[in-house]
């Protein structure tokens, strides 16, 4: 599997914080891959260095096999990073148009084929002054994407879109990777469309990766049995530590085959069961484990009558 | 390709109509204007005074012509109004990608130089397109001038007055594009368009004094070295003398020419110089 993105050892500092603290990753080609983790934990400056846009203090990087910031390497490469802006001036339109010139491109940049791909066609002739930021998302999504680049790189592309706009954001980044055998890079924070979107993730904690799989590993690993059933305290005293509530039923964080086993176990002890059946993690849990809790609601409302 | 960024820069421009008209019109139309204004309004008071007849030297004056109109203006294309307005072009183009924040989407696919250079070259262009358009204006404030005051046009031009013209027109060019480096510095140090537009302005304005009131008590000769090197617009004026000839050119000491080219040389190269050298290295991400 070619990697896409490789780092070793890559370090960011400004002043005294490290927004990257000796990172090493390889993303693989081909695919959606997601870039996940809490604000500040160096989701933008990764990117920010693989555009070649700030140098980074230590480590290597290499993009598409050659140095970050590669003229040869960056025609490769469609970005948008965090919410773009454009000239106020200028229509949709216009403003692919200068891009396209920018970039060097005649007829093939296929402008009216990329504004009706990210929905504004009819806002084509509207200056961007008067757009909302979903609408300057989709803009900065078919500038990103109208040089026909092999590596897209998107900072939360759905962000402040409605929720048709962001259905139809995820069939195109599908579309643009399965398709069009382009390599996806995103960062969200919107982890349920990761988890529909993207084939692998990397979890970012403090500047460095706290976790780095295919979306399905990752949660297969948090997979628990759920079990409907009473007397719930019996099943707890079968389970021990490995049991915890869940609303009227209980989840066993036992692996896949143990589950037999444990069954057969309950029925001996008595204990009548209604329902069985196994859960995945969501991507929320897996990036809650791996980043720390957040704090529940009556930290919130201690901190807030402390204050 | 830095014919892909002049293409792009020249071709987002043009759809910047406001900044275009306060760059390359609005000097031209309004000298025009006041120009007309005034003709109509001595042509009325003459009459008034003369009982209603125009005086001999306004009605009797002979052809005007328009090649010594032409001819007499290109030595004045480098005036402050003019500088003045092509800031606001050159702040535009210089520090527009700071104040939108589109550097990120332009930079790329092309290398940092070749985005700077694009940026020169169309104002530049810019620059020549202001400089015709005060020719031009003169020129039909010259005919405006011949209509109210009945007289006639005439167009005389010798091969060395076009030579004069020529160079003047070029001089005045390089002192325009000199000018405007101090912008592209400012813009690109400070990321900001109000100092792309105001240090230069206010450079300009201290130099002025530097080289006027000020330049005896700093001790500061019209020949000398430091003369020149600190003040590129009387490494202008220098040239401009020397250009026109007459008696004000012999006056002047000998070898100051060279010191006036390379004053206006290192006031152009530095600044362009340092302004690559600084957006090579800066951080993109944070306009």
């Amino acid at each position: 599997m070619t990697a896409v993105i490789e780092t070793i050892g890559l370090t960011k500092t400004y002043g005294a914080v490290r927004a990257l603290d000796g990172l090493s990753l390889s993303i693989p080609r081909g695919g959606v891959y997601g870039v996940l983790g809490p604000n500040g934990a160096g989701k933008s400056t990764l990117f920010r260095i693989l555009l070649g846009l700030i140098r980074p203090t230590a480590g290597e990087v290499r993009v598409l096999g050659q140095h970050a910031g590669d003229p040869a390497v960056m025609r490769r490469i469609g970005s948008m990073i965090e919410t773009p802006r454009f000239p106020p001036y200028m229509t949709a339109r216009q403003v692919l148009e200068w891009l396209a010139l920018a970039h060097g491109m005649g007829k093939e940049a296929a402008i009216d084929a990329w504004l009706d791909r990210v929905g504004l066609t009819e806002a084509a002739n509207r200056r961007v002054r008067g757009f909302s930021v979903g609408m300057l998302q989709r803009l900065g999504v078919a500038a990103a994407l109208m040089t026909k680049p092999d590596l897209v790189i998107l900072d939360e592309p759905t962000s402040g879109m409605d929720p048709p706009g962001i259905q139809e954001m995820r069939a195109l980044i599908r579309s643009l990777a399965d398709d069009d055998g382009v390599t996806i890079i995103l960062a969200s924070h919107q982890l349920l469309e990761v988890q529909r979107v993207c084939d692998r993730v990397a979890i970012f904690n403090r500047g460095t990766l706290a976790a780095e799989g295919k979306v399905s590993e990752l949660t297969a690993a948090g997979e628990r049995l759920r079990l409907s059933a009473t007397p719930l305290a019996r099943i707890m005293g079968v389970l021990g530590d490995k049991g915890s509530l869940d609303g009227d039923a209980v989840l066993a964080a036992i692996p896949r085959a143990e589950g037999p086993a444990l069954l057969r176990a309950l029925i001996e002890q008595g204990v009548d069961i209604d329902e069985a059946r196994w859960v995945g993690a969501d991507l929320e849990s897996v990036f809650m484990a791996e980043t720390g809790p957040a704090r529940t609601e009556a930290q919130i409302r201690e901190a807030l009558h402390a204050g | 390709m830095l014919a892909d960024a002049i293409r792009s820069e020249s071709w987002r421009l043009l759809q910047n109509r406001t900044a275009i008209f306060w760059s390359i019109f609005f000097v031209p139309v309004v000298g025009l204007l006041v120009s007309a204004l005034g003709f109509f309004l001595l042509k009325s008071k003459a009459a008034q005074i003369n009982g209603g007849q125009l005086p001999p030297e306004l009605s009797l004056g002979g052809p005007l012509d328009l090649g010594q109109a032409l001819a007499s203006n290109a030595g004045d294309l480098a005036n402050p109004a003019i500088l003045a307005f092509l800031l606001i072009g050159a702040a535009t183009l210089y520090a527009g990608d700071y104040r939108w924040e589109t550097w990120r989407l332009i930079s790329a696919r092309n290398s940092r130089p070749n985005l700077l250079l694009g940026k020169v070259g169309v104002l530049k262009m810019l620059a020549l397109a202001a400089m015709l358009i005060f020719l031009l204006s003169g020129a039909l404030s010259e005919v405006i001038k011949a209509a109210i005051f009945a007289r006639p046009l005439t167009f005389t031009f010798s091969a060395t007055e076009a030579g004069q013209f020529g160079l003047l027109f070029l001089l005045s060019f390089v002192r325009v594009v000199q000018f405007l480096m101090i912008s592209l510095l400012a813009a690109t140090v400070t990321r900001s368009l109000l100092a792309a537009l105001f240090i230069p302005l206010v450079l300009g304005i201290g130099q002025f004094f530097l080289g006027g009131p000020f330049a005896p008590l700093l001790g500061l000769e019209p020949g000398d070295w430091l003369t020149h090197l600190l003040l590129p617009g009387a490494a202008f004026e220098t040239l401009k003398t020397l250009i026109k000839g007459g008696m004000a050119a012999t006056t002047l000491p000998e070898g100051v020419a060279i010191k006036a080219i390379v004053s206006l040389a290192l006031w152009s190269l530095v600044p362009l110089g340092a302004a690559i050298a600084w957006f090579s290295r800066q951080d993109l991400s944070k306009e």
